[in-house]
């Protein structure tokens, strides 16, 4: 691979090489925290904060990691992070932390931040790899937005909350689709997502 | 030294552990007192939401829980050695923590299957000797009572309310309802016994009748519920529904608030203060 400077680094992950409709990381949380943009949003930021500041700390300490506990080492530095968002999420947006429960003790297992240590960070510089993070998280939170906009949207009638499509039971027109409520719906939106990108980049779909 | 020597291998583990945990801990020890703060918030709005009094509909997002708490509860505290209140600490101020109750000798006792302690059906080992419970009151008439109830399900102890409903309330047992139920600490798995916490199934306890004439707890999860005693289980959660059917049966029953709920009645409210 040629040598990649930090705006490509950044950039890559958001269209060229998703980490959710690319390489199909990370489905679990996307399935599961996108019913409303709320909650999306902070998944979202949680994740880039993470997979950043991960791969930052990883990188950092590359050259010192001995190869047989490089995992354990990885996912130390990781669960640490994890802890230190939800300290954080627990004591400044306590309703929200409720709403994701699982899901952001869950960021440790995401795929995503696992994969960017292992893949990039243990190559690579401290600031590339705080940059790599930072672009593979906004990749997964660009795809976590589309998704909850269009479940909250279709769902409930909402957007962030505020009402757009009045719904038949508060006296309005709307029939909220109740399929979008549930999890299949995120399958079925990341598929369409997947297909949508190879359409429109034909070198992402595999040879046969 | 090198990298991948067994020694460098403890020394880089060692000190990983040791600069994470530092770390972590004094981040989780300065966030405390905040975080404090949002529990305690959360659990004044699960009681009003057990009483039916946190607002609900479109105006419902900015509410200050503790103006509307001010406003509406008074907290009480009952002796369950003489199933009374008391005045043994002052139940407006900082009230004394479940948490540290159940730690003191004093505070708590083993629950043994003696009759004042009743048999350990809910799984929480020891009851504390006194409770802060919460009244809503319309002008001199209790409305309504809020009890704090935990129990185990299948992870965790739940913690929670029951708003028992005063308003149709006669000399008669059965004519007790539940107003609201609620609870505002668990781990259960979530999308299963998780569920307490879904406003649909909450709304389910509304109106559900408690005891049977005789002060029998009839009040029950069930599969298939029929009839105004029994409330839908949580589905695949078995053992999360049977903890709530068993801390219900503990908690209202005889070494619970039962005999409190009957003096009550007995006294048609009217409520004694030593």
């Amino acid at each position: 691979m040629a040598e990649q400077t930090p705006k490509q680094i950044l950039l890559d992950p958001i269209l060229e090489s998703n980490p959710i409709t690319l390489q199909i990381l990370g489905l679990c949380s996307a399935l599961a925290v996108t019913t409303n943009l709320n909650t999306s949003l902070v998944m979202a930021v949680a994740v880039t904060l993470v997979t950043a500041c991960s791969g930052a700390a990883v990188a950092f300490i590359r050259k010192q990691i001995p190869s047989s506990i490089r995992i354990i080492v990885q996912m130390t530095v990781i669960a640490s992070m994890v802890i230190v968002v939800d300290q954080f999420l627990q004591a400044y947006a306590f309703s929200l932390s409720q709403k994701l429960s699982v899901f952001v003790g869950l960021i440790i297992t995401n795929c995503i931040v696992m994969g960017r240590a292992e893949a990039f960070a243990m190559k690579n510089g401290p600031w590339l790899s705080f940059v790599d993070g930072l672009g593979n998280g906004l990749g997964y939170g660009v795809v976590l937005v589309i998704i909850g906009f269009v479940r909250e949207l279709l769902g409930s009638g909402k957007v962030f909350g505020m009402t757009v499509l009045k719904t038949v039971t508060d006296g309005g027109w709307y029939v909220p689709n109740g399929l979008m409520l549930i999890s299949p719906s995120a399958f079925f939106l990341i598929g369409l997502l997947v297909w949508l990108n190879r359409t429109i980049r034909p070198n992402q779909i595999e040879k046969e | 030294m090198q990298r991948d020597s067994i020694a460098n291998t403890f020394r880089v583990a060692i000190l990983l552990c040791l600069v994470c945990s530092i770390a972590v801990s004094s981040l989780a020890v300065g966030l405390r007192s905040t975080q404090k703060d949002k529990k305690d918030e959360f659990r004044q709005q699960n009681i009003l939401k057990a009483g039916g009094l946190w607002p609900t509909g479109p105006d419902a997002g900015d509410v200050d829980t503790n103006a509307l708490f001010e406003e509406h509860i008074t907290p009480v505290v009952l002796d369950f050695s003489k199933d009374t209140l008391t005045k043994v600490w002052n139940p407006g101020a900082p009230e004394i923590e479940t948490e540290v109750a159940l730690r003191d000798q004093k505070l708590s006792q083993l629950i043994d299957g003696t009759d004042e302690m009743g048999s350990d059906i809910a799984g929480i080992r020891r009851r504390e000797g006194f409770a802060t419970i919460y009244e809503v009151r319309d002008g001199d008439r209790l409305k309504t009572l809020i009890l704090p109830i935990r129990g185990y399900g299948l992870w965790s102890t739940l913690w929670g309310f029951i708003a028992v409903d005063f308003s149709d309330a006669t000399d008669d047992a059965a004519s007790l309802k539940v107003e609201g139920l609620t609870y505002y600490k668990h781990a259960e798995t979530p999308g299963l016994g998780g569920e307490v916490d879904n406003p649909a199934w909450k709304e389910k306890w509304s109106d559900r009748q408690i005891f049977d004439s005789e002060w029998k707890v009839r009040l029950e999860v069930a599969k298939n519920a029929t009839g105004n005693y029994q409330v839908d289980a949580l589905s695949g959660a078995t053992i999360t529904s049977n903890g709530v059917s068993n801390m219900l049966l503990y908690w209202l029953g005889e070494p619970g608030y039962g005999p409190y709920l009957k003096s009550l009645l007995e006294k048609n409210d009217g409520r004694a203060n030593p």
